[in-house]
C-alpha cells in the first residue's frame, strides 16, 4: 500500500518552560529552531503548526509539531 | 506607563505594492492601540505613503519615521535600462535590500535622491513608443553610501540582507563583502546596523546568530525589527495572496515564496521584545535609534513656487489687471461691460488687497506665465492660420471662475462680476495653503504643454503628481480568483457581472457567485472549491480601496524654485517625456506643494474640432466666445432635453431632469450642471429645488420656505436649497458665524478621504454656533447641518458650474446649428461623453442627419462632413493598424481612386487580414463592378463578393528596409511605417464569382458591429420587430400617447447603465429602439434576481409599468401640456420594470426574410467571425449580437469628459 514519507506521527510531549520537555519519552537536551507554520488557510485543510527542532539527550535530532487547532503534538522525523 | 521596550524600524505599507496590504492610517492606528510609541515606514522603493502617515500618525499622537526599503543593484537582473528580465521573478536571484531611516532634513533630501536616482531607469522602451514599461528600481550601494549624510542605514530584511542568507557578506562571500565595505565607508559604524529579524522560519535562529556575529567581526550593533506587512491578522491572508500574485502564481504554487505564517502582523512592543529573546541588545537598540530619528515630515520641507518671494510680483501684478481692467470695462469695451466698469475696480482692489495679504502674487504671475506658454504650444498645434486660433488655449475650471484677477489675467474665460460670483470658496484671509487653479486644455494641446512645462522650469523643479488606482471589485476578482487557482471561465462570469465601482460587500457579487457556485457544482468536491470562493469574497473585500499601483494624476503639476527631488522623489512616468513625484495630491497640499492641474478635456477638443469643421464646410469662422448667449433655438433644445452629444446636459439623469427644470437662461443651465451630483442629491436638494422653481413660475407671489431667515441671502438663487459646494461655506458663515477659513476648512473636511473624525468637530462647531449666532432652536440647527452634511458628497462650486455650464451651452448652440459638423467631431474624439459612437449615429440619423458609410474612395480616416452629411472614417475599422490606413488614403491621394478590388490589394499596402475585414465592413462595396453586383440577383451580395474576389487579388509585397531583410514584421500592426517601399502585384483580371447567397439584414448589421462598432444601417430593434412576440409589446414611440400606469413589455439595445451609489441599489439602464431611448428603472429586488441579464445581455425585453410625468402650467383638452408662451412640455417617461429577460426568447421562427432560395447557395466566403449559420433564429441573433454588440456604456462614478 502507498504510504506517505515523513508523514507525522502522534507524539507523546511533556510541556517545559517555554517549550517540550520531553518527546516520547526522551528529555530534550537542546532547541536548535523553533517556527510557525499557518498556511493553506485557503484550503479544506489548512495547517496551523508550531514546530521545534530539538536534540534528545541520547544526541538525536528531533523534529515535533503542536497543531495548534487540535492541540495535538505530533513528531515528524 | 513604563517606556516602550520596541520600536517597529521595519513597516511595509500597501505602498508596497503586492507587499503590504494595510494603509498608513490603518497602521498608525493599529500601532498605538498596541502601544507603540513611535512607527516607521519603509515601503520597497518609495515614500508614497509618508505623508499620509506623518499626518495621521500627529493625529494619534503616534511618533512617525521615515525611510524606505531599497533594492541593491548589481544583482544578475541589471542590465542596461529598458532591459526586462525574462521568465518569472520567483526564478530570478533575488536582489539584497537595505533599509534606509531618516535622521534629519538633510536625510530625507538625500534619501529622496536616493529614490528618485533608483527608479531613473525603471522606464524602458515599450510598445507603443510613447508607453514605457515598467521595471525594477534599484541602485548601486555606491550611490547610497554617496547620500548617507542624515540617513541611516540597517543592513536589509532575512531573506534578502547585504549580508547574504547565512551573514557571508561579513566573511566569504567577496561581492557582498565589498557592499557591505562600500556601506560601511558611507554610512561609518556610527549609521549602519545588521538588521535582525524573526520571522518564525526554519533558519531564524540560525541566521540571526550568524548575523550577530558578523556584526561583532565588522564593528557593527545589531538592531531588531518586525517586517511588518499588515496591521490587524484580518489581512494576513491576503499578504499571501498579494505575493503569489506578484509573482504570478497561485498559492498553491507560491509556498517557497510566502513566509508560511503570520508573523508579518503587527504585534505589541512586548511580544516583539520577546520574539527576540536571544538578542536583547538588538531590541533595546530600536529604541536608542529611534529616538535618534527625529526628522518631521509635517514641517517646511523648503518647497517654494517660482515667484513666492519675487520682490515686485504685486506690482507686477496690478499693473498687468490695470492694462486688462482697461480693455475689458473700459471706454473701448461693450456698454453692458462699461457699465460694471466701477464695481470690476473696487472688486479688483479687494481682491489684490487679499491677494497681497497672503503674498500670492507670484501665485497668479505663475499661472499666467503657464498660459501663455500653453498660447505658444496652442499655436504651434492648431497652426497659425487654423480657425481654433480664434479660441483661448484653454480655460478654468473650479473655483477660480470666481476670481476678477484670473478673469483678467485670462485664466478663466468667465466674467465674475457679470455672474455674481462670490470668492469665499477661492480667496480669503485665513487661507492656509494655496488656493486652486485648474485648466482644462483640448487634448492635443494638453499632451505637448506638459513636456514643454517640464522643460520650460526645468525638468529637476516640475513633475506631475502621482495617483493610485485602488482596488476595485471587477480587478480584484480578478487577481485573486486567479491566485486561489479558480476556474477561469467562472472568475471571468463574476468579475463581468460585479459591479465596476460598488463595494463587494454591499452588493454581495461575490457571495451570488459562490453560493450559485456550489449549488451548480455540488456533486464535485464542493467542499473544497467553495471554501476557496469564500476566500475569495474575504479577500475582495479585503483588497478594496487598497493602492493597486502608481499611476500619474489626470494633470496635476508641481513646480518648484529649488530642485524638487529635495522634497519629494521623482520617478518617471508612463509617457515619453513625463515625471512625477511620489505623493497624490492630498499627500502634496499636505506637504504645501502648489498643484497646477492642467487637465485634458475631450469636448473643448470636439468643440475646436466642430469649429473647425465648420470652417471647412462653410467658410464660417465661429468665436464661441461671441456667440448669442440667449439663443431661443438652443434653449428650446435644452427644455426639449435634446442635448444628446453635449457636455454634460447629455446623460440620461441630466436629461430626465432638464425636462422638469426647463433651463430659460445661462444661470439656470449653470445650476442645472451643478444638481445631477452626489452632493446636491444626497444632501435632499434636488426635489425641494424643482418642486420650488415650479411652483414660482406658476405663481410669482411663492414664499420660499426657508429654514432660517440668515439662509435666504445665501441660499435665494437656489431656492432655499443647497447645490453649489461654495454655498456650504456660506450657510457655515451666515448661519453658524463660522470665519471664511473654518468654513474653508469644513469644506476641506468634507472633501477629503480622511475626514471622519474632522467632520464630528465641525458639527459640534456648526451646532453650538448655529444657536449663538443666530439664536437658532436646537433642531433647525440640526436640520441645517444635515443639509450640509448631506452635501458631503462630490458637488461644484458654482464658479466650476458656471465654467462647464457654458460650455454645456456652447455645446449644444453648436449642435443645434452645425449639426453635422458636431457629429463628426464627436465622433472622432471618441472616447468621450455619455453615449457610444453607434447611439450618437442612431441618434443624429432620427434627427434626419445623414450618416455615410465607410468606403475606401471616399472616407478619410478621420470622419468627415461630405455635402451635409457625416461620412464614417476608416479609423472605424477595427482590428487594423491606423498606419495602414494612413497609407491606404495618401495612397488614394497620390495615385488617384481605386477602381477594382485586385488594385486595392495591389496598390494599398494593406494586410490580407486589413483588406479583408474592409471588405465585410462594406467599405469596398463601391469597388465591385456594377455587373457582379447584380450576381447574387441582390446588391445585399456586395460583401461577400468583395471577399470572394479579393481571395483572388495579390496584396503588394511590403520591402523591408534594410536591417532585417523577412522579419515577421506583419504582427507588430505597424506594417506600414516600418517598409521601406512596395512592391506592386499585378492586378489581375477578376473574375466573376459564383451566385453568392445575400447578406441578410441581420447579418449585415452583425458584420457591421464586428468591423466598427457602428451600424447605419437598420436598427437591430427594427430588423428583429416583425419577427417579436410578446403580449403587450410596445415601442418607444408609442409611449407619449399610452396612458400612465398601463403595464407594457419594451425590447431594445442596452445602451448605458448606470448603479449610482445614491441610488440604494437602483439600477438604471438606457434602451435604445429604433425611434429613440427610454429610460428603465430597474429596482433592487429585479436587479438582484436578473444580475446577469442586467449586466451583461447587450438585448433585453423589459415588463413594467409605465410612468410618465408632465409638470407644467397648462394641460390643454387633448391631454398635452403647455408653457404659459404655448411652448409644449416633453413628458418624462420611465418604465418601472418588474421583469427583465433575454430578448432572444422572443424572437419567433427564422430570421433571414431575404434568403434567396431559387439561387445555388454557397456557404463560403463567410466574413471574418461569422458563424456558419445563414439564418439567425432566436437563440443565434442573440449569440451573434452578444459577440459584438458595442458596450454598454457603464457609469458610476467618473466617466470621461
Amino acid at each position: 500500500m502507498a504510504r506517505a514519507l515523513n508523514a507525522p506521527r502522534p507524539a507523546r510531549v511533556r510541556w517545559g518552560e517555554g517549550l517540550p520537555a520531553e518527546v516520547d519519552g526522551e528529555p530534550v537536551e537542546a532547541m536548535r529552531e523553533s517556527w510557525l507554520v499557518e498556511d493553506r488557510w485557503w484550503d479544506a485543510h489548512p495547517l496551523r503548526r508550531r514546530y521545534w527542532e530539538l536534540i534528545g539527550v541520547r544526541g538525536r535530532n528531533i523534529v515535533v509539531f503542536h497543531d495548534l487547532d487540535t492541540g495535538r503534538w505530533y513528531v515528524q522525523r | 506607563m513604563s517606556p516602550t521596550p520596541y520600536v517597529e524600524l521595519h513597516c511595509h505599507s500597501a505602498y508596497s505594492f503586492l507587499d503590504g496590504v494595510s494603509l498608513p492610517e490603518e497602521l498608525a492606528g493599529r500601532a498605538v492601540e498596541l502601544g507603540h510609541e513611535a512607527l516607521a515606514l519603509t515601503d520597497h522603493n518609495s515614500v508614497s505613503g509618508s505623508m499620509e502617515l506623518a499626518q495621521t500618525a500627529a493625529d494619534y499622537g503616534l511618533r512617525a519615521i521615515h525611510g524606505a526599503e531599497i533594492d541593491l543593484a548589481g544583482g544578475r537582473d541589471d542590465r542596461a535600462p529598458g532591459y526586462q528580465p525574462r521568465g518569472r521573478a520567483s526564478d530570478r536571484p533575488a536582489r539584497p535590500h537595505v533599509t534606509l531611516l531618516v535622521e534629519d532634513e538633510r536625510g530625507w533630501r538625500n534619501l529622496c535622491r536616493v529614490l528618485t536616482i533608483a527608479h531613473a531607469h525603471t522606464r524602458g522602451n515599450g510598445s507603443p513608443p510613447t508607453r514605457r514599461e515598467l521595471g525594477e528600481p534599484s541602485i548601486s550601494a555606491e550611490a547610497i553610501a554617496a547620500h548617507a549624510e542624515g540617513l541611516v542605514c540597517l543592513t536589509g530584511c532575512a531573506r534578502r540582507s547585504v549580508l547574504g542568507e547565512q551573514g557571508e557578506g561579513g566573511t566569504s562571500d567577496p561581492a557582498r563583502g565589498r557592499t557591505v565595505r562600500t556601506l560601511l565607508e558611507g554610512f561609518g559604524p556610527e549609521r549602519l546596523y545588521v538588521e535582525l529579524q524573526r520571522p518564525y522560519a526554519r533558519d531564524d535562529r540560525a541566521r540571526n546568530r550568524a548575523f550577530a556575529a558578523a556584526a561583532r567581526r565588522l564593528g557593527l550593533r545589531t538592531v531588531a525589527s518586525g517586517d511588518v506587512h499588515a496591521h490587524s491578522a484580518s489581512r494576513a491572508e491576503l499578504q499571501d495572496a498579494f505575493v503569489a500574485l506578484r509573482h504570478r502564481l497561485t498559492l498553491d504554487a507560491s509556498e517557497p515564496l510566502r513566509r508560511g505564517n503570520r508573523s508579518h502582523v503587527m504585534t505589541t512592543p512586548r511580544a516583539m521584545a520577546s520574539r527576540f529573546a536571544d538578542h536583547p541588545e538588538a531590541v533595546a537598540e530600536t529604541v536608542v535609534l529611534a529616538d535618534r530619528l527625529r526628522f518631521d515630515l509635517t514641517k517646511d520641507l523648503g518647497y517654494r513656487y517660482p515667484g513666492a518671494e519675487e520682490d515686485g510680483a504685486s506690482r507686477r501684478l496690478a499693473e498687468l489687471c490695470a492694462v486688462r481692467l482697461a480693455e475689458r470695462y473700459g471706454p473701448r469695451a461693450p456698454s453692458a461691460a462699461r457699465a460694471r466698469g466701477s464695481e470690476a475696480e473696487r472688486r479688483l482692489r479687494e481682491e489684490l488687497q487679499v491677494i497681497d495679504k497672503l503674498g500670492l502674487a507670484g501665485f497668479f504671475l505663475l499661472h499666467h506665465e503657464m498660459l501663455e506658454l500653453a498660447r505658444e504650444v496652442a499655436v504651434e498645434v492648431r497652426g497659425p492660420g487654423s480657425v481654433r486660433a480664434l479660441l483661448a488655449p484653454g480655460r478654468g475650471r473650479g473655483s477660480s471662475v470666481s476670481s476678477l484677477v484670473c478673469y483678467l489675467t485670462g485664466l478663466s474665460h468667465i466674467d465674475p462680476v457679470e455672474n455674481d460670483l462670490t470668492l469665499g470658496r477661492f480667496l480669503h484671509e485665513d487661507l492656509h495653503g494655496l488656493p486652486d487653479i485648474d485648466l482644462d486644455f483640448p487634448r492635443d494641446i494638453r499632451e505637448r504643454l506638459i513636456p514643454r512645462v517640464h522643460d520650460r522650469f526645468g525638468r529637476d523643479r516640475a513633475a506631475l503628481v502621482a495617483a493610485f488606482p485602488t482596488y476595485r471589485v471587477r480587478g480584484a476578482v480578478r487577481e485573486l480568483g486567479k491566485v486561489l487557482g479558480l476556474p477561469p471561465g467562472e472568475i471571468e462570469r463574476i468579475a463581468r457581472g460585479a459591479d465596476p465601482w460598488g463595494p463587494a460587500a454591499e452588493s454581495g457579487e461575490v457571495d451570488f457567485a459562490s453560493g450559485r457556485h456550489e449549488r451548480d457544482s455540488a456533486e464535485r468536491d464542493s467542499d473544497r472549491r467553495s471554501s476557496r470562493w469564500r476566500w475569495l469574497r474575504r479577500l475582495v473585500e479585503e483588497a478594496q480601496g487598497l493602492p493597486r499601483h502608481l499611476s500619474q494624476h489626470s494633470g496635476g503639476m508641481i513646480i518648484a524654485t529649488r530642485p524638487l527631488i529635495d522634497c519629494c522623489p521623482v520617478v518617471p512616468a508612463a509617457m515619453e517625456g513625463r515625471q512625477m513625484v511620489h505623493w497624490d495630491k492630498d499627500s502634496c497640499a499636505d506637504a504645501g506643494f502648489l498643484k497646477i492641474d492642467l487637465l485634458g478635456l475631450g469636448m473643448l477638443s470636439a468643440v475646436e474640432r466642430c469649429v473647425e469643421e465648420v470652417h471647412r464646410q462653410k467658410g464660417e469662422r465661429i468665436d464661441l466666445s461671441r456667440i448669442p448667449f440667449d439663443d431661443p433655438e438652443t434653449f428650446r433644445a435644452i427644455r426639449a432635453a435634446d442635448t444628446v452629444g453635449v457636455f454634460q446636459i447629455e446623460s440620461r439623469a441630466q436629461m430626465q431632469s432638464l425636462l422638469r427644470t426647463r433651463p430659460r437662461n445661462l444661470d439656470d443651465v449653470t445650476i442645472q450642471v451643478a444638481i445631477v451630483r452626489p452632493g446636491p442629491i444626497q444632501g435632499g436638494a434636488v426635489n425641494p429645488y424643482i418642486k420650488r422653481l415650479q411652483r414660482l413660475r406658476e405663481d410669482p407671489g411663492y414664499q420660499i420656505p426657508y429654514d432660517h431667515p440668515s439662509l435666504e441671502p445665501v441660499l435665494k438663487e437656489t431656492l432655499g436649497t443647497i447645490i453649489f459646494q461654495d454655498q456650504v461655506m456660506q450657510v457655515a458663515e451666515a448661519f453658524a458665524g463660522f470665519t471664511p477659513g473654518e468654513a474653508d476648512g469644513l469644506r476641506r473636511a468634507m472633501s477629503r478621504k480622511r475626514s471622519g473624525e474632522m467632520l464630528r468637530r465641525h458639527r459640534e462647531r456648526f451646532i453650538e454656533g448655529a444657536m449663538r449666532h443666530s439664536d437658532a432652536p436646537l433642531e433647525v440647527a440640526e436640520r441645517v447641518w444635515q443639509m450640509v452634511e448631506g452635501f458631503a458628497g462630490f458637488g461644484f462650486p458654482k464658479a466650476h458650474s458656471a465654467a462647464f455650464g457654458l460650455l454645456a451651452y456652447q455645446s449644444t448652440w453648436l449642435r443645434v446649428h452645425h449639426g453635422p459638423e458636431f457629429l463628426c467631431a464627436l465622433l472622432n474624439e471618441q472616447p468621450m461623453g455619455f453615449y457610444a459612437p453607434d447611439s450618437l449615429v442612431h441618434e443624429a440619423q432620427n434627427r434626419d442627419i445623414a450618416i455615410l458609410g465607410l468606403d475606401v474612395n471616399s472616407s478619410e480616416v478621420l470622419c468627415t462632413v461630405q455635402n451635409g452629411a457625416v461620412r464614417l472614417g476608416l479609423g472605424y475599422v477595427k482590428g487594423v493598424a491606423e498606419t495602414e490606413m494612413h497609407e491606404l488614403v495618401a495612397e488614394r491621394e497620390r495615385g488617384g481612386r481605386y477602381r477594382a478590388l485586385g488594385e486595392l490589394a495591389a496598390r494599398s499596402g494593406c494586410r490580407r487580414v486589413t483588406l479583408e475585414q474592409l471588405a465585410w465592413s462594406g467599405a469596398c462595396d463601391g469597388l465591385l463592378p456594377k455587373e457582379s453586383r447584380s450576381y447574387g440577383a441582390h446588391h445585399r451580395a456586395d460583401r461577400r463578393t468583395a471577399l470572394w474576389q479579393l481571395g483572388m487579388a495579390s496584396p503588394a509585397q511590403g520591402i523591408d528596409q534594410a536591417a532585417e531583410p523577412g522579419r515577421e514584421d506583419a504582427k507588430a500592426g505597424a506594417v506600414a511605417s516600418r517598409k521601406a517601399g512596395w512592391q506592386l502585384a499585378l492586378p489581375f483580371e477578376e473574375h466573376a464569382p459564383p451566385p453568392l447567397r445575400e447578406l441578410g439584414r441581420w447579418q449585415r448589421l452583425i458584420a457591421d458591429y464586428s468591423t466598427s462598432g457602428v451600424t447605419i444601417g437598420d436598427h437591430a430593434m427594427a430588423v428583429l420587430r416583425p419577427r417579436l412576440v410578446a403580449h403587450r409589446l410596445v415601442t418607444s414611440a408609442q409611449l407619449a400617447r399610452l396612458p400612465s400606469g398601463c403595464e407594457i413589455a419594451l425590447a431594445g439595445l442596452v445602451i448605458a447603465r448606470q448603479r449610482p451609489g445614491t441610488a440604494n441599489g437602483t439600477t438604471f439602464l438606457l434602451f435604445e429602439d429604433e425611434f429613440g431611448t427610454v429610460n428603465l428603472i430597474v429596482p433592487r429586488q429585479v436587479f438582484e434576481r436578473r444580475r446577469h441579464l442586467a449586466r451583461a445581455e447587450p438585448m433585453l425585453l423589459a415588463r413594467g409599468r409605465l410612468e410618465r410625468h408632465q409638470e407644467g402650467a397648462r394641460r390643454l383638452g387633448d391631454g398635452e401640456v403647455i408653457e404659459p408662451d404655448g411652448e409644449p412640455i416633453r413628458p418624462v417617461i420611465n418604465l418601472l420594470v418588474s421583469e427583465l429577460e433575454a430578448l432572444e426568447r422572443y424572437v419567433d421562427g427564422a430570421l433571414d426574410e431575404h434568403g434567396d432560395a431559387g439561387a445555388t447557395v454557397h456557404a463560403l466566403p463567410r466574413g471574418p467571425g461569422e458563424t456558419a449559420v445563414e439564418e439567425a433564429d432566436g437563440a443565434e441573433v442573440g449569440s451573434s449580437m452578444r459577440a459584438v454588440a458595442p458596450p454598454i456604456q457603464s457609469f458610476a462614478r467618473g466617466r470621461r469628459r
